[in-house]
C-alpha cells in the first residue's frame, strides 16, 4: 500500500524508561520493554509492549503482526487478491457485496470525504499514479490527462449500501486509494488485539505515520511523543504526552519531487488535482487512529481556517498542530493542542 | 445468551435475515450461515462468505465465549451464541453449516450436522483419524447431504488453470511433487494470563498437542496432498516420515518440523516438508514432469521447460566432416552449466481473475446450496487428502513405511 502522504517522523522518548521495573509491591514479576517491528503496507510498524513475560510479548507481538497482515490483505492496492482490488476490479460494472469491516473501512472514508468538502478523497488512486507517486517517479502530468482523470475522481462517484453491503462506483475509472486511512484503520484494529489480550501499556506505531498510545509505561501519566520542527532543523517542536489516544501526522518532506526549482508534495488537494501548497506539516491527536490518519489529509488540504472549523464540527475532541509557510517562516496554528510550542521556531 | 434466548432468537433473525436479503439483492436466494467453531480460521471463512451476495450469518457455536464478541463485530451484528452444537442444529433459520472447529472434532460435528440433512462446508481435514474420516464419508453419503471441504486451492484460478495444462501434458508425465511449507514463527496463539492449570493453552493451542492435533502434516500439509492427489488422479498409496522438536522446547507433543514421503501408483512420490524456523522457502508446490517444472503459490503459478535435448542426425554437416578427419578431443570435460537451477522468470500462468482462493471456494459452496452448480472439493476430495494425514501423523512418530487405507466398499 502507498500512502498519499509521507509522514514526518515522530521520536518516542523511551529511552529512559526501556527496562524500568514496576515496584516490587505493586506486582510481584517486574515489566519489562519489549520491541518488536514489522515491515507490512510499505512502511515498518513498530510495536513497543510492556509485559512480564518474554514469551507472552511475543505471542501477543505476533498476533499485533498477524492483524496487520490481514488488514493490508484487506486493503492493498498493490496485491490483485486483496479485498480493495477485487473491488476496484468490479465495481464499476455492478455492485460488489463486501463484507462488513470492508463495509466500515468505506463508512469511514465517505464520512471523512464528506465532512471535509472532498479535502479528503479515497479516490485519488488514479490521480496519484498520474502525478508518479505510485512508483516514485514524480512527473507534471499534462492539463488534458488531469482533466479527463477528474472524470474518474471523486468520493461521490463511490455509492455504499450498508443494508445489502455493496459498494458501487457510478462510473468506470474509479480507483480507491487506501493511502491516507489505512494505516490508521490497520493501527485500531492492531489495538484491539492489544485491549484483547489485557495489556496495558504499549505503543504501536505505522511507520511514522500514525501511532496510538495504549495505557502508560510504569510511574509514568502517558507516552511522551516529540513532534520535531519544520525542516530543516527537525529540533524539537513540541512534547506531547499521550494516552489511551493516537497521534497522526503528515508532511512532504519525505516524499515529493521538484521540477524547475519548485517543489511538489505527495499530497493531493483532490478538489485541484494537484499537489497541495503552502504547508510543511501537521499533526493530530484523536482517540481513534482511523480519524486521525484521515484527519491529517484533511487539515494538511484545507487552510488553516477551515481545517478548524472542520474540527470543531466534526472532531471536536481532538488536539492539531498546523505549521504552514515555508521552511524559512513557518507559522504555527493549534487546535486544543494543550501544550507548549517552541514559537521560536514557528510563529503563532 | 442462554440456551430459551438462543432458540427463541431464531425465529426472529429467520425472518429478519430473510426480509433485509430479499429486499438488498432480490437476483439471489439467501443463504443463512450457522457456524460452528469461530475461531482464527472460522472467521476467516465467515469473512469471505459476507462477501457472497444473499449470505448472512445467522448463528454460532463456540466453547470459547470471547469469539462470541469478535463474530459480532466481523458480522456488524450481534449474532446468537452458544457453546452447544447441538442447540445451534436445533435452530430453523439455517441453510448451511461452516465447521471450523479443531479436526479432533469434526467427526462428532458432522456427522451430527449431517444428520439434520444441512449443506456443510467443513474445514480441512475432513477427520483426525482413519476412523473418523470412514465414519465422515460414510455418514455424509448416507444422508446425501451436499458436503465441501476447505481444500481452496482447487479454487484458485492459476492453480486450477496449471493443473489443466498438467492433464494436458504441458510438462510431460508429473513424476514427483514437491511441496513446502516453512514458516519462521512458533505456531502459538496468544493465550491470556493467568492460565494456572493450562486449560486455555491447550483450548486455544490445540494444534501443538498430538492429542488434538495432526501437527504440521495435517494442518499445513493436508493442502498439499490434496493437490498432489488431483495431479496424480487418485490417494496415496503409502507414506514414511519423521518429524522432531528442533527449535521450540515449550511443551508441544507434535513436531515443530515434519518431512514425509507419500507413495502413489508407478513410483510417483510427493514430498512434503515443513518448518517453523526459517521461511525462506515459504508456502510452494513444485510438480515436476518429464518435459518441465510448474511451480505453485499462494498467489501465481509459474511453468518452467526442461533444456531441449536433439536427437536428430547431422551427417552432412561440416564440422562432421572435421570429427571423422581429426577425431574427437576426450578427457575429464563433464560441464556442471547443466546442473544449475533454473534460472529466469518462466512462464507464469496467467488468468482472469486473482481472487482469493477461500473467497471463491465459499462462493462456489453458496452456488451449490442455491443448486447452481456441484460441488469440486467434494467429500471424497476430502477423504483421501485426511486420510493421509491420519496415517501420516502416526508415520512421522512411528518413522516406519505405513499403508493409507482406501475408502471402503
Amino acid at each position: 500500500m502507498q500512502a498519499i502522504k509521507r509522514k514526518f517522523a515522530t521520536t518516542l522518548m523511551m529511552a529512559a524508561f526501556a527496562t524500568t521495573p514496576v515496584a516490587k509491591a505493586v506486582a510481584p514479576r517486574p515489566l519489562t520493554l519489549y520491541t518488536t517491528t514489522h515491515p507490512a503496507m510499505g512502511t515498518e510498524f513498530t510495536l513497543y509492549l510492556y509485559s512480564a513475560d518474554a514469551a507472552v510479548a511475543a505471542e501477543t507481538s505476533e498476533e499485533v503482526f498477524d492483524e496487520v497482515d490481514r488488514v493490508e490483505q484487506l486493503l492493498s492496492n498493490y496485491r490483485d487478491s486483496s479485498e480493495l482490488s477485487r473491488i476496484n476490479q468490479n465495481a464499476a460494472a455492478s455492485p460488489v457485496t463486501t463484507d462488513p469491516e470492508m463495509l466500515d473501512f468505506l463508512t469511514q472514508s465517505e464520512h471523512w470525504s464528506s465532512a471535509s468538502d472532498g479535502a479528503f478523497d479515497i479516490t485519488v488512486g488514479r490521480l496519484m499514479k498520474a502525478w508518479g507517486f505510485y512508483r516514485h517517479s514524480g512527473r507534471i502530468p499534462p492539463e488534458e490527462e488531469l482533466r479527463q482523470l477528474r472524470a474518474a475522481t471523486g468520493w461521490e462517484k463511490v455509492q455504499l449500501d450498508p443494508a445489502a453491503r455493496t459498494v458501487h462506483f457510478t462510473l468506470p475509472g474509479v480507483e480507491l486509494d487506501p493511502g491516507g486511512i489505512g494505516k490508521g484503520f490497520a493501527v485500531d484494529a492492531a489495538v484491539r488485539i492489544l485491549r484483547a489480550q489485557h495489556v496495558v501499556a504499549a505503543m504501536f506505531s505505522a511507520g511514522s505515520s500514525t501511532l496510538y498510545a495504549l495505557g502508560a509505561p510504569p510511574h509514568l501519566a502517558g507516552w511522551r511523543v516529540v513532534v520535531p520542527g519544520p525542516l530543516p532543523s527537525h529540533d524539537s517542536l513540541s512534547v506531547i504526552t499521550l494516552r489511551d489516544t493516537s497521534l497522526s501526522s503528515a508532511n512532504c518532506s519525505e516524499k515529493n519531487f521538484t521540477v524547475a526549482g519548485h517543489l511538489y508534495c505527495h499530497i493531493m488537494d483532490p478538489r485541484t488535482m494537484r499537489p497541495v501548497e503552502g504547508r510543511i506539516q501537521v499533526s493530530i491527536v484523536d482517540p481513534s487512529a482511523t480519524a486521525s490518519d484521515a484527519l491529517s489529509n484533511v487539515i494538511f488540504v484545507e487552510t488553516p481556517g477551515q481545517s478548524v472549523e472542520t474540527l470543531k464540527k466534526y472532531a471536536p475532541e481532538a488536539r492539531a498542530l498546523i505549521v504552514s509557510g515555508d521552511a524559512g517562516h513557518p507559522h504555527c496554528t493549534m487546535f486544543h493542542w494543550g501544550v507548549a510550542i517552541d514559537s521560536k521556531r514557528c510563529s503563532l | 445468551m442462554n440456551r430459551r434466548d438462543f432458540l427463541q432468537s431464531a425465529s426472529a433473525a429467520a425472518l429478519a435475515s430473510t426480509t433485509i436479503a430479499r429486499a438488498a439483492t432480490p437476483a439471489v436466494k439467501p443463504v443463512r450461515l450457522g457456524v460452528i467453531g469461530a475461531g482464527s480460521r472460522g472467521q476467516e471463512d465467515l469473512r469471505q462468505f459476507l462477501r457472497v451476495p444473499g449470505v448472512s450469518v445467522e448463528a454460532i457455536c463456540d466453547i470459547y465465549p470471547p469469539r462470541y464478541e469478535q463474530v459480532n463485530r466481523l458480522a456488524g451484528k450481534q449474532v446468537p451464541a452458544t457453546a452447544n452444537h447441538h442447540e445451534l442444529l436445533a435452530r430453523t433459520d439455517l441453510d448451511a453449516i461452516l465447521i471450523a472447529s479443531p479436526v479432533s472434532l469434526h467427526a462428532e460435528h458432522v456427522i451430527a450436522t449431517a444428520k439434520t440433512g444441512r449443506a456443510i462446508y467443513g474445514e480441512k481435514a475432513l477427520g483426525f483419524t482413519v476412523e473418523d474420516n470412514h465414519n465422515i464419508l460414510a455418514e455424509v453419503t448416507r444422508h446425501k447431504v451436499l458436503f465441501q471441504i476447505g481444500h481452496e486451492y482447487r479454487y484458485a484460478a492459476w492453480a486450477q488453470e496449471a493443473i489443466r495444462r498438467v492433464h494436458a501434458g504441458d510438462i510431460g508425465t508429473p513424476t514427483h511433487i514437491y511441496a513446502y511449507w516453512h514458516r519462521n514463527g512458533d505456531w502459538r496463539r496468544a493465550v491470556p494470563q493467568p492460565d494456572p492449570e493450562g486449560k486455555l493453552e491447550h483450548l486455544i493451542n490445540w494444534r501443538l498437542y498430538r492429542e488434538t492435533s495432526g501437527g504440521l502434516g495435517t494442518e499445513l500439509g493436508s493442502h498439499h496432498i490434496d493437490m498432489a492427489n488431483w495431479v496424480f488422479g487418485e490417494q496415496p498409496q503409502s507414506v514414511i516420515g519423521t518429524n522432531s522438536i528442533c527449535r521450540y522446547h515449550d511443551g508441544r507433543t507434535v513436531g515443530d518440523n515434519v518431512q514425509a514421503v507419500f507413495s502413489y501408483s508407478q513410483g510417483r512420490r510427493l514430498v512434503f516438508s515443513s518448518i517453523t524456523d526459517n521461511a525462506k522457502q515459504g508456502c510452494e508446490l513444485w510438480i515436476y514432469g518429464t518435459e518441465g517444472s510448474v511451480q505453485i503459490t499462494i498467489e501465481d503459478a509459474t511453468f518452467y521447460y526442461e533444456k531441449k535435448r536433439s536427437n536428430a542426425p547431422s551427417a552432412d554437416k561440416a564440422d562432421s566432416k572435421t570429427v571423422i578427419e581429426r577425431g574427437v578431443v576426450t578427457g575429464a570435460s563433464y560441464s556442471t552449466a547443466g546442473e544449475m537451477p533454473y534460472r529466469g522468470p518462466g512462464e507464469k500462468v496467467v488468468t482472469a481473475t486473482s481472487e482469493d482462493p477461500t473467497l471463491a471456494a465459499v462462493r462456489s459452496f453458496t452456488e451449490a446450496v442455491r443448486g447452481e452448480r456441484e460441488i469440486f472439493a467434494d467429500v471424497h476430495c476430502g477423504f483421501r487428502a485426511a486420510i493421509a494425514c491420519a496415517v501420516a501423523h502416526d508415520a512421522v512418530f512411528e518413522e516406519n513405511k505405513m499403508a493409507i487405507p482406501g475408502m471402503r466398499g
